[in-house]
C-alpha cells in the first residue's frame, strides 16, 4: 500500500482504508440506453471508529461525483472528494518545487555515479535546481541526469480516485454501500431476423448488447438494464437527399402487458448470471429467441405533393409483422437496431439491411424498411397543371410502376401531401384514404411487368 | 477519453471468480469463410477512396473446436479488424451462447505498461550503462502509466521513465497479458459432454467496399460494346484465404451509428519535465518529410483475382471473351453477385472481377438540353447521350448495378487507330428493361440558345371596384390577364451529319404550349421536341405559351 504512506503523512489523525475489492464485495450495474449508468458497490469493510478516510481507487472513470452516495449504519459523512490529478513526471517535478529531490549524475565516460541533494526552485519551461550554494538547469548541458523523488504527492493518482471521510460510531466490519451514476456504460438491443422467402416467415433473435468505454472493469457484477432513458439524446445521422418522405415503422402501437419486470414505465431485463464487464468490451446476451413469426414482404412509394421523378425510384421493401403475442414475436422490443437476413442460393445467410426501432410496447405492428427494392421501381409525373381560378388547381397525376422480377407483386404507392380540401377528381383505381392527407393505391403488377396509374387532384396549391 | 487507459490495472489486480472457472478455449482459424461485400451506402455511383473505405462486408467462418464439459471462454481469434461486434452471430454450439464478448484492446506496448501499473514487483526497469554496457535490473513498481509518461518505484525512489538521458526500458514478469494480438471475439458457453462442435461466426465489419466499372465502345458503326468490372476492396488488416466472395448490389438501409475501434494502442510517451536549457532559442522549423518515396506502409496492393489475373485492369482494351464473370442471384429485393471461384481477399488489398461482357449494343446517340420556356440564353453546349433499352434486344436485358461508366472510341485508321476516352459519366441501379442513358459532357460543336420574340398580354384588365368578386367566380375569373408568349430556339450543327437532338422545356405552373412550328410530345410532363438537325446547319424551332395570370 504505497500509497498509504503518502496519504497518511497528510492525513495524520485520520486513518485510511483503501478498499481492495474483496471477495463478499457485490456489484450490481443498472444500464439505461443513454449512456448511464448506476453502479452500487456493497461490501463488508473494517472501520476503525472515529474520523476515517475511504479510498475507492475502483470507481467507473467517468463517474459523476456529484452522484456518490455512501451508505452505512453508525456513519456520518465528513466530506467526499475526487481527485483526478494524474500522477505524471512532470507533475511529480512540479509538485516537488521548494522540496529537496536527489540527483544522480552519472559519468558518460566511466559510468561512475555522483549522488547530490538539490532544492526544486522553478520548474517553468525548465528544471532551476539549487544544488548548495549554485543554482543550475538540470540536464543543460544534455548529460545523464537521474531525478529522484523520496515520495508521491498525495493527491497525484494514478488513476481518478474517490475517497469519503466518514465518523463512524464504533469500530468493527461493517456493510458499507456505494453507489452512484456513471456515464461510459450503455446499451441497446440488437435483433437478428432471418427471413423465409418461400413460407414468409421470420425467425427473429434478441440481444442485448451492452458497450463499456467508462475506464473501469466492473466484476462479477450483477446487471439489470432497463429499457428506456430518462433523457433521451437522438444519435447524429448524416443528413442525405431522400426521393421519398419519411415514412412511419410502427402503424399499430400494441396493447398488450408483458410479464418482464418494470421499473416506473420502463421494462427491466436482468442478466440471469453475474457477469464481468470489462472496459472497452462489447458484451452480449440473448433476451429473445421466437422462430416462425409470419410476416408480410410488400412494397412501399411514397411521392411528395407534386414531385416528379426524371428517372424512376426504387420503391422500398419492407416486411411487416406483429409483435403480439398471438402469432407475433410475443415480447416487448427495447429499442435498437433490426438486421434482416435471407438465404441466397446456396442456403448462406445473407445480409439484406436494417432498421432501427423505438421501444416498442408488445401486441404492436412493425412495418421495416430493410432498403430500395432493385427491380421494383415508381416514376411520378406531374403531367399536367391547370389553373381553375384564383385559388385552384388541378393536377394530373401519373404514376408508372415497373417490377423486373419473375413474380407478381404489389406496391403500395401513397400521395402524400393532400393538405386542405384537396379531393381526388378521378382516378383509375380507387385509393383509400389512409389519413387526410394522403391518397393510397394497392397497385397490382404483372411479374416482368408494369402498372400505371393516374390520379386527378383538385386542390387549392 | 484518458482514463480508459487506466482500465487494465483493473482488470488485472481484479481476478474474477466467474472468469476464473471458465476455460480459455481457442479455435480454429477458419475452415471456411465467406465474405459478401456491400457498397458504401452513402456514397454515390463513382469510384471508392482505397483510404477510406466507406462499405462494409457480411464475414461467415466456420471453425472447429473441440469442447469438454464444463465452463467455456471459447475465443475466436483472427476476426477483422472493423468487425461490428453488436451484430455477430454465433451458431453450432450445443447449449447455445451465455454471453458473447469483444474486448477492443489488443497486446500493445502502452497495454503492457498499463496492465503493470500499480501491480507490486511486477516489473523491472533495465537500465544500460552507456559506457560498459553494463545492465542493472532493478524490480520494482509502475506508479502511473498515463498519457504524461510513466513513473517508475523502485528501491531507491520514484522516477520519470527515461529521463535521465540513460536508455532505460521495462521488462514485464507475466508470461500472459489475457491481452489479444489480434481483434478477437469471445462466446461464454457451458457444455454438458465433450463434443467437437462446427460453429458458424457472422459478422458485419467495416473497411470494405465494392464498385461496378463499365467501359463501353464505341464501334464505327454507332454500336457500342459494354464490359463491367466488380472492384472489391478490403481495407482490414486480416487476410480470409481461400474464401467464397459475394459483392450485393442495391441500396440497403444502414442504421448503425458509431462502432466502438479496435484500441491498437498509444505509443508509450515517455514525457518528462520541461527540459528547457539556459541555450534555448526560438526553435528553428524544418522541412516535414512526412512519407519518404519508399514508405509503403499504408500502400494498397490491387492484385487481379486468380481467374482474372489475366485481365488488365479497366479500361481493359482486349476482348474479355475468356474471362469468368461474376454469377448473378437475386437475394430478396438486393442483387447477388458470387465470384465464381473461391480466392484469397488479403487483407489490404483490392480485387476485380468481370461483371460483364456484352457486344454489339445499338444505341441512339442524342444530344439534349432540359431549360426554362421563355427563358433567354446565350449558346450553351448541348449534353450528348447514347440511349438504349436493358433488355434482351438489345443485347443486355440483365441487372446493372450503379458505376462509372468510360466511353472509349477509336480513332484513325489502322494501323494507326487509336482508342481514346471519349467521356465518363455515370449509371445509377438498372433493372432490366429500364431505359438506359448514358450522359456525357457535349462538345462545342452543338450548341443551343432560345429568344423570346413577343410577349402578349390580352383580356380585360380588371377594373378596381370589381376585384373582390373574383373569388366569388371561380373558373371564370373575370379579373385574369392571358399572357402570351412567343420565343424560338436555335440549334446550331457544326458536325458533317445530322444529328438527333432532344429539346424539353419546362413550363411554369398553368402554362400551356399553345402552338409550335414543330411536332411536340411530352416526357415527364413536360413539352419536349425531337429534331433532326441538319449536317452542318441551325435549325429554328418557334413555339408559344399561354398562362394566366392572377
Amino acid at each position: 500500500m504505497k500509497l498509504s504512506i503518502a496519504a497518511a503523512a497528510s492525513c495524520i489523525a485520520i486513518g485510511l482504508a483503501w478498499i481492495e475489492p474483496a471477495a463478499n464485495a457485490q456489484l450490481a450495474v443498472t444500464i439505461y440506453n443513454d449512456n448511464l449508468a448506476l453502479v452500487q458497490d456493497k461490501r463488508d469493510m473494517d472501520l476503525t471508529g472515529g474520523r476515517q478516510r475511504l479510498e475507492f481507487p475502483g470507481v467507473s472513470g467517468e463517474i459523476r461525483p456529484e452522484t456518490v452516495s455512501l451508505s452505512a449504519t453508525g456513519v456520518t459523512i465528513v466530506e467526499q472528494n475526487f481527485d483526478f490529478d494524474l500522477l505524471t513526471p512532470a507533475k511529480l517535478m512540479e509538485k516537488a518545487v521548494g522540496s529537496t529531490i536527489t540527483i544522480v549524475r552519472v559519468n558518460p565516460a566511466t559510468g561512475g555515479e555522483t549522488r547530490e541533494k538539490a532544492e526544486v526552485l522553478a520548474t517553468n519551461n525548465g528544471v532551476v535546481l539549487k544544488i548548495g550554494n549554485r543554482i543550475e538547469v538540470l540536464r543543460d548541458d544534455g548529460l545523464p541526469v537521474r531525478v529522484i523523488f523520496d515520495q508521491v504527492p498525495e493527491n497525484l493518482r494514478s488513476k481518478p480516485t474517490l475517497s469519503v471521510t466518514i465518523n463512524g460510531d464504533r469500530r468493527g466490519e461493517k456493510p458499507i454501500t456505494l453507489s452512484y451514476l456513471t456515464s461510459g456504460l450503455g446499451w441497446k438491443a440488437d435483433y437478428v431476423a432471418l427471413f423465409d422467402d418461400a413460407t414468409s416467415k421470420l425467425d427473429v433473435q434478441g440481444w442485448i448488447t451492452l458497450t463499456n468505454s467508462s475506464g473501469t472493469t466492473y466484476d462479477n457484477a450483477k446487471t439489470t438494464l432497463v429499457a428506456g432513458s430518462p433523457v433521451r439524446a437522438d444519435q447524429y445521422r448524416a443528413q442525405q437527399y431522400r426521393p421519398q418522405p419519411p415514412r412511419p415503422q410502427m402503424p399499430q402501437a400494441g396493447t398488450e402487458t408483458g410479464d418482464r419486470e418494470r421499473l416506473g414505465d420502463f421494462y427491466l431485463y436482468p442478466l440471469a448470471e453475474r457477469t464481468t464487464i470489462a472496459n472497452m468490451q462489447t458484451k452480449q446476451v440473448s433476451f429473445l429467441d421466437v422462430h416462425g413469426v409470419p410476416a408480410v414482404h410488400g412494397y412501399e412509394f411514397r411521392n411528395y405533393w407534386l414531385g416528379t421523378q426524371e428517372d424512376p425510384v426504387s420503391a422500398k421493401t419492407v416486411y411487416r409483422f406483429s409483435t403480439g403475442s398471438a402469432k407475433g414475436l410475443g415480447d416487448q422490443l427495447p429499442a435498437g437496431i433490426l438486421r434482416f437476413y435471407i438465404r441466397d442460393k446456396q442456403g448462406d445467410p445473407q445480409f439484406i439491411g436494417e432498421s432501427s426501432i423505438d421501444h416498442t410496447p408488445m401486441g404492436s405492428t412493425l412495418s421495416l424498411s430493410t432498403g430500395d427494392a432493385f427491380d421494383v421501381k415508381v416514376k411520378p409525373v406531374v403531367e399536367k397543371r391547370e389553373r381553375l381560378g384564383l385559388n385552384r388547381w388541378r393536377s394530373s397525376m401519373k404514376y408508372s410502376i415497373t417490377n423486373a422480377s419473375p413474380k407478381a407483386v404489389t406496391v403500395t404507392l401513397q400521395q402524400d401531401g393532400l393538405w386542405g380540401d384537396t379531393r381526388v377528381e378521378s382516378e383509375s383505381q380507387p385509393s383509400a384514404r389512409p389519413n387526410a392527407n394522403m391518397a393510397e393505391w394497392q397497385v397490382s403488377v404483372p411479374a416482368n411487368g408494369s402498372a400505371q396509374i393516374t390520379a386527378v387532384f383538385n386542390s387549392a396549391f | 477519453m484518458r482514463y480508459l487507459r487506466f482500465s487494465w490495472l483493473v482488470i488485472s489486480c481484479l481476478a474474477s471468480p466467474l472468469v476464473a472457472q471458465a476455460q480459455d478455449i481457442v479455435a480454429s482459424p477458419p475452415v471456411d469463410v465467406s465474405v459478401t461485400v456491400y457498397r458504401d451506402p452513402y456514397r454515390d455511383e463513382g469510384g471508392f477512396d482505397l483510404n477510406y473505405l466507406g462499405g462494409f462486408a457480411l464475414i461467415t467462418e466456420t471453425r472447429r473446436v473441440l469442447l469438454t464439459p464444463g465452463n467455456h471462454n471459447l475465443r475466436f481469434e483472427g476476426v477483422a479488424d472493423g468487425i461490428e461486434p453488436a451484430s455477430a452471430i454465433v451458431t453450432g454450439l450445443p447449449s447455445g451462447v451465455i454471453e458473447k464478448n469483444r474486448d477492443a484492446m489488443l497486446l500493445s506496448p502502452s497495454a503492457l505498461v498499463q496492465a503493470a501499473a500499480g501491480q507490486e514487483g511486477r516489473v523491472s526497469l533495465t537500465r544500460t550503462d552507456p559506457a560498459t554496457g553494463n545492465t542493472t535490473r532493478t524490480q520494482g513498481t509502475i506508479r502511473s502509466g498515463s498519457d504524461g509518461g510513466v513513473v517508475f518505484e523502485g528501491p531507491e525512489g520514484i522516477e520519470g521513465l527515461r529521463c535521465s538521458g540513460l536508455p532505460e526500458t521495462f521488462s514485464f514478469e507475466s508470461p500472459t497479458t489475457g491481452l489479444s494480438a489480434t481483434p478477437t471475439l469471445s462466446v461464454r458457453t457451458r457444455v454438458a459432454e465433450p463434443i467437437e462442435a462446427i460453429i458458424q461466426l457472422s459478422y458485419l465489419s467495416r473497411g470494405f467496399d465494392w464498385a461496378a466499372d463499365y467501359v463501353a465502345d464505341r464501334s464505327g458503326d454507332g454500336n457500342i460494346d459494354l464490359g463491367g468490372w466488380i472492384t472489391l476492396a478490403n481495407g482490414n488488416s486480416v487476410s480470409f484465404p481461400n474464401a467464397r466472395v459475394q459483392v450485393v448490389a442495391g441500396e440497403l438501409n444502414r442504421e448503425s451509428g458509431q462502432v466502438e475501434p479496435i484500441d491498437f494502442g498509444q505509443p508509450i510517451f515517455a514525457q518528462c519535465w520541461p527540459r528547457g536549457s539556459t541555450s534555448d532559442s526560438v526553435p528553428p522549423s524544418y522541412l516535414q518529410f512526412a512519407k519518404g518515396l519508399g514508405d509503403f506502409d499504408d500502400a494498397v496492393v490491387v492484385t487481379g483475382s486468380r481467374v482474372a489475373m489475366a485481365m488488365p485492369a479497366p479500361p481493359a482494351t482486349e476482348s474479355a471473351a475468356e474471362a469468368v464473370t461474376a454469377i448473378q442471384e437475386d437475394l430478396g429485393d438486393l442483387k447477388l453477385y458470387r465470384m465464381p471461384e473461391r480466392s484469397t481477399l488479403s487483407s489490404r488489398q483490392a480485387k476485380q472481377v468481370r461483371l460483364l461482357d456484352r457486344s454489339e449494343i445499338p444505341v441512339l446517340r442524342v444530344y439534349e438540353s432540359a431549360f426554362a420556356a421563355n427563358f433567354d440564353f446565350d449558346y450553351e453546349q448541348m449534353t450528348f447521350l447514347l440511349r438504349t433499352q436493358n433488355d434482351d434486344e438489345h443485347n443486355l436485358g440483365l441487372p446493372l448495378p450503379s458505376g462509372r461508366v468510360q466511353l472509349f472510341e477509336t480513332v484513325g485508321q489502322a494501323p494507326a487507330e487509336q482508342r481514346l476516352l471519349a467521356g465518363e459519366t455515370t449509371l445509377r441501379d438498372l433493372a432490366i428493361d429500364e431505359e438506359i442513358e448514358f450522359e456525357f459532357g457535349g462538345g462545342p460543336d452543338v450548341q443551343v440558345r432560345q429568344i423570346t420574340e413577343n410577349r402578349q398580354m390580352s383580356g380585360p384588365q380588371a377594373p378596381l371596384p370589381l376585384l373582390p368578386l373574383i373569388p366569388l367566380l371561380p373558373g371564370i375569373n373575370a379579373g385574369s390577364r392571358q399572357m402570351d408568349l412567343t420565343s424560338r430556339i436555335e440549334v446550331s450543327n457544326a458536325r458533317p451529319y445530322p444529328i438527333e437532338v432532344e429539346v424539353s422545356l419546362w413550363l411554369e405552373d398553368g402554362a400551356q404550349m399553345v402552338r409550335a412550328d414543330h411536332a411536340f410530345g411530352q416526357k415527364n410532363g413536360r413539352p419536349i421536341f425531337r429534331l433532326t438537325v441538319p449536317a452542318d446547319d441551325t435549325l429554328i424551332v418557334r413555339y408559344q405559351t399561354s398562362s394566366r395570370l392572377r
